[in-house]
């Protein structure tokens, strides 16, 4: 017997789920604007991050309480003293410590939101007769345009605010280790070698803070989409080696499902915040 | 001895599955060694738990990040092959 759901999940490839919906966007619009299923996903998880802290305000904050006072109080103090202040100064958590939080905020919504099946899938299943859209989990955090525009607004901020802060030269002597020699004909080739190492470092904080939240994501989808789908995949949509699709894919799937949602979304998050933050924090204070 | 059967599609899972157990057995040393030294530590001075919990997600999430860039060339090398 071929189950539908399971017919539809031998045809599933997982690296096209997250490539595929580019090609095909709800509204074409010129100039790449298009809205795709990644856009929606990025509304959804805005909505929520600025809707929820506004809903435990609206409700009235009380002297003793309640668990969902609780919660936010908990998350606000985490983003306060674990995330801003481990890298801002006392100087910049004024202007900064709004950044950090909203990043954070924004982008545990955006993982979280991507732990929860949706009907945005690209085909339609026929599911006894009925065609419904396949419901699917997707993170708009799994694209390397989103977490790479985040990241290109931290470098930014970085180096604009290490220049207003130091002014062009001060910054620039600020990436040199402590300990250098004086600039002289001697010295010079070891201070050129240092200058460019340091600038690569900082050009490749770019690629690694985007791509960690990037492939987290991904990887993380893939693993539970693969798990899931070994069901299906193995027997080509039949329960062929049951045993093992059954009693193997499932329960991993489920079991790296509840470590990604729980675990993985808020560390990403809590990462991609806190390192923000140290980098601006080092760019403002170069040696604190 | 001809090899048949599709060996393109075979050197290809191959790679990738190649070289992301390779890509994950330094970090996968490296998480461990995290979360040991800071048991180590808060087993030391269990006053300074807090500060080393948040260090320890820190240093956690960079060393975990390597496995990505070796799955990540791992889909290149796969994707382009």
């Amino acid at each position: 017997m071929i189950l539908p759901l399971l017919d539809a999940a031998s045809q599933f490839d997982p690296v096209a789920e997250f490539t595929e919906f580019v090609s095909n966007p709800y509204v074409d619009l010129p100039l790449g604007l298009d809205i795709n299923k990644a856009v929606i996903y990025i509304w959804m998880a805005g909505i929520l991050a600025v809707l929820l802290p506004l809903i435990v305000i609206r409700r009235g904050l009380k002297p003793r309480p309640g668990a969902v006072q609780t919660t936010a109080e908990a998350v606000y103090d985490l983003v306060e003293n674990q995330v801003a202040r481990s890298g801002l100064p006392e100087e910049g958590m004024r202007t900064w410590f709004p950044y950090v939080a909203t990043l954070f905020f924004f982008i545990w919504m955006m993982n979280l939101i991507g732990f929860i099946p949706l009907p945005f899938g690209d085909h339609e299943v026929d599911l006894w007769g009925l065609q419904v859209p396949q419901f699917q989990i997707y993170a708009a955090t799994a694209n390397l345009s989103v977490t790479l525009a985040l990241t290109l607004m931290t470098f930014f901020i970085q180096h604009i605010e290490g220049i207003r802060y130091n002014g062009v030269i001060g910054y620039l002597k600020s990436w040199m280790p402590s300990g250098l020699p004086a600039f002289s004909v001697k010295s010079a080739p070891l201070i050129i070698l240092i200058g460019i190492i340091e600038v690569i470092s900082q050009l490749v904080r770019i690629v690694s803070l985007s791509f960690r939240l990037f492939f987290n994501l991904l990887a993380g989808h893939l693993v539970i989409a693969v798990f899931l789908a070994i069901a299906a995949l193995l027997g080509g949509g039949q329960l062929v080696f049951w045993p093992v699709q059954i009693l193997i894919g499932l329960p991993m799937g489920v079991a790296i499902f509840a470590l990604e949602a729980t675990l993985i979304a808020g560390l990403q998050a809590f990462i991609f915040a806190t390192l923000s933050a140290i980098y601006i924090g080092g760019a403002i204070h170069p040696d604190h | 001895m001809a090899l048949d059967g599709n060996v393109e599609n075979a050197a290809k899972a191959l790679e990738l599955g190649l070289a992301t157990g390779f890509g994950a057995i330094g970090p996968g040393v490296g998480v461990g060694f995290i979360f040991g030294k800071t048991i180590e530590a808060v087993g030391r001075q269990p006053e300074l738990r807090g500060q080393l919990q948040g260090l320890m997600w820190l240093g956690f999430a960079l060393t975990e990040a390597i496995v990505f860039y070796a799955l990540g060339m791992a889909f290149v090398a796969f994707s382009i092959a």
